[in-house]
């Protein structure tokens, strides 16, 4: 379970995050929907540790990721916005290595490495150098070793970003699984569409501060409007205005 | 702590023993000092080869004829000159010309100086030492010469010797040697340099260029770990482009035409295991000052142009020291690479090494070495260094 409570960060005189609180629950998957420059990645990155809230904190599964980054990071598995890949090495050394920063010891990793390639559908690039791999393989290969530690939670900025359409849906199906699986997943779009077939609750977030949250029933009736495109519209621009 | 230092440094040599760039420059850029050496000691040895015989192009020579027979005596091989001598001389064909005047006779049975003229071209380093044997020779007609005319008269010839300039060279036949080894420790603190270059510059700026800076600090790992991890790997690379470094120089001196340069140098196990033993601490300090420049980098090449000057600022000293040898003076054994440098010319040199200046160097080595990574290790996760690119 990840609480994010009363976050606030700015960098110089922009504000990116202000006062952004959500509660993403076990066995769900949360949503961070927002126009680009929303504030999405900055507050990913407050929740993964890597960049510190000027106000505020971050509980994973009870851990403040401020005092004790190193346990928060146990706990979570992240696909950040930088997916950058080693090009020297092969799909199975990337899982390997990160695998081995987790703590995994060599049996469970060893485990652990084949369930991944039979999840994510890699068995013809496992073996393969990482230069020259297509977008979705990259991702598929980033979605592996952030996984590899069988986090209870995932963190995933804009996943799908630059899929093609099976690629897509192959990440989404991932998505599905691990909250079958119990797992606590948030994931950040821009993309209305995806975030409302996937969602269990969705945390709209404009200019760094939460608009709405809720199930996709609970936004339409809270804006009124039937289609949740007019409601993201309305929500994420009226306000910002007003 | 000690097991994630193992996994990165792990990682790291697994990738770069795969890369190209990093293997040329830890196994061939370190071979361009030793083949450097090589070839200029073949060259110079070419160009003073005493055993090459004197030659010697005379004009008039049938004007005095007892000054042929005089060099003749002492090994000289004498030919009448071409009448374009002069040009000859220009473009080197010729070492160097005798013309005898045509008075000579008749100045020198006056028992007046007689000239001859030596016609060289003096910006010829090739031709310098046989011009410098034929007026040696002449010199040494002339007092044989001078002294019978003295003695002919009743006159002690050893009157017209007020000063007997006795010249006794204390550099040992090594210190002589060692001005022209003295290359040696420069191209040595250029091979500590260049051999782990690459690996510095990838695992910190093309970390950041590639974008897999911020996924590996997503993990739960301690930046120190990640530097130090690196760093290790850094440091064996250099460590493997200074051995080839250190055998190729041997290999360059010993195959080098020493004996004909007239020059005695020991270079034995001994000289390479000191040498390695002055070296490995800078290495050290080498690797953490190239991490530390390449974190500021968002890119290889950005990293490349800093690091290049880096490299540039240890060796001025060396440099330095070289051209216009100064006496150390203490401080300087604490220095990261002018203690190292002053090191290396003292064992190529010959002279003693003391323990205590190298611990001193290893110690100063070592500080400025774990200053430079407590600063990469700060450095690596500010927000500008893991989301700048």
């Amino acid at each position: 379970m990840i609480e994010a409570v009363k976050l606030h960060r700015r960098f110089g005189s922009v504000v990116a995050v202000d006062d952004v609180s959500f509660v993403a629950r076990d066995g769900a998957i949360t949503g961070l929907l927002g126009p680009n420059g929303a504030g999405k990645t900055t507050t990913l990155r407050m929740v993964y540790t890597l960049v510190k809230p000027d106000s505020g904190e971050v509980r994973v599964d009870g851990v403040n990721s401020a005092t004790d980054p190193l346990s928060a990071r146990r706990r979570l598995g992240v696909l950040p916005d930088a997916r950058g890949l080693y090009p020297r090495l092969t799909a199975r050394e990337h899982i390997r290595y990160f695998g081995q920063l987790q703590g995994l010891d060599d049996a469970r990793l060893a485990k652990r490495t084949e369930e991944l390639i039979e999840l994510l559908d890699m068995r013809d690039i496992a073996d393969r150098r990482t230069q020259g791999f297509s977008q979705g393989e990259r991702v598929k290969v980033a979605l592996a070793r952030a996984l590899v530690h069988d986090p209870p939670n995932v963190l995933l900025d804009e996943p799908t970003n630059g899929l093609d359409v099976p690629s897509t849906r192959a990440t989404r199906e991932i998505i599905r699984r691990l909250k079958d699986a119990g797992r606590c997943v948030v994931f950040s779009s821009h993309v209305m569409q995806e975030v409302a077939a996937l969602c269990d609750r969705i945390v709209i977030v404009a200019h760094g501060r939460v608009r709405a949250e809720g199930t996709v029933d609970e936004l339409r009736a809270q804006t009124g409007m039937d289609n949740l495109e007019d409601a993201f519209v309305k929500l994420t621009t009226d306000e910002a205005q007003s | 702590m000690m097991r994630l230092i193992r996994v990165v440094f792990g990682k790291e040599l697994r990738d770069h023993s795969r890369d190209r760039r990093s293997l040329l420059s830890a196994l061939l850029f370190p071979l361009i000092g030793p083949l450097t050496i090589a070839m200029v000691m073949t060259l110079l040895a070419s160009w003073e080869s005493t055993s090459r015989p004197l030659e010697i192009s005379v004009v008039g020579q049938d004007r005095a004829p007892n000054l042929a027979a005089f060099l003749l005596r002492n090994g000289a091989h004498l030919s009448s000159a071409p009448a374009d001598y002069e040009s000859k001389i220009k473009s080197g064909d010729l070492d160097v010309v005798l013309v005898v005047p045509e008075d000579f006779g008749k100045d020198f049975l006056a028992g007046r100086p007689a000239t001859v003229q030596i016609v060289e071209d003096g910006s010829n380093n090739r031709t310098r030492r046989a011009v410098e044997r034929t007026k040696n020779l002449l010199r040494i007609y002339g007092h044989e010469i001078g002294a019978m005319r003295l003695l002919a008269r009743g006159v002690d010839p050893e009157l017209a010797v007020a000063i007997s300039p006795d010249e006794v060279d204390l550099s040992t036949k090594q210190q002589q040697a060692a001005s022209l080894l003295n290359m040696i420790p420069i191209f040595l603190l250029m091979g500590a340099f260049i051999g782990g270059m690459h690996v510095a510059i990838d695992a910190m700026a093309g970390e950041r260029e590639r974008g897999s800076l911020e996924p590996l600090l997503v993990n739960p790992v301690p930046p120190s770990a990640v530097v130090l991890g690196k760093w290790l790997a850094t440091t064996v690379s250099a460590l493997v482009g200074v051995l080839v470094m250190l055998a190729g120089t041997a290999a360059a001196v010993h195959r080098a035409p020493l004996e004909e340069l007239g020059l005695k140098v020991t270079f034995g196990m001994h000289e390479v295991w000191l040498l390695l033993v002055v070296t490995v601490p800078l290495l050290l300090f080498t690797s953490a000052l190239q991490m530390l420049v390449a974190t500021f980098a968002r890119s290889f090449k950005e990293a490349q142009t800093y690091v290049t000057l880096v490299m540039f600022v240890p060796i001025l000293p060396g440099m330095f020291l070289s051209l216009s040898p100064i006496k150390p003076k203490p401080w300087m054994h604490a220095v990261p690479t002018l203690s190292q440098d002053l090191l290396m010319t003292d064992v190529m040199r010959g002279d003693p090494v003391t323990t205590l200046s190298l611990v001193f160097a290893g110690i100063g080595a070592a500080l400025v070495a774990a200053l430079c990574l407590v600063i990469t290790a700060r450095l690596l996760v500010q927000e500008k260094i893991v989301f700048g690119r």
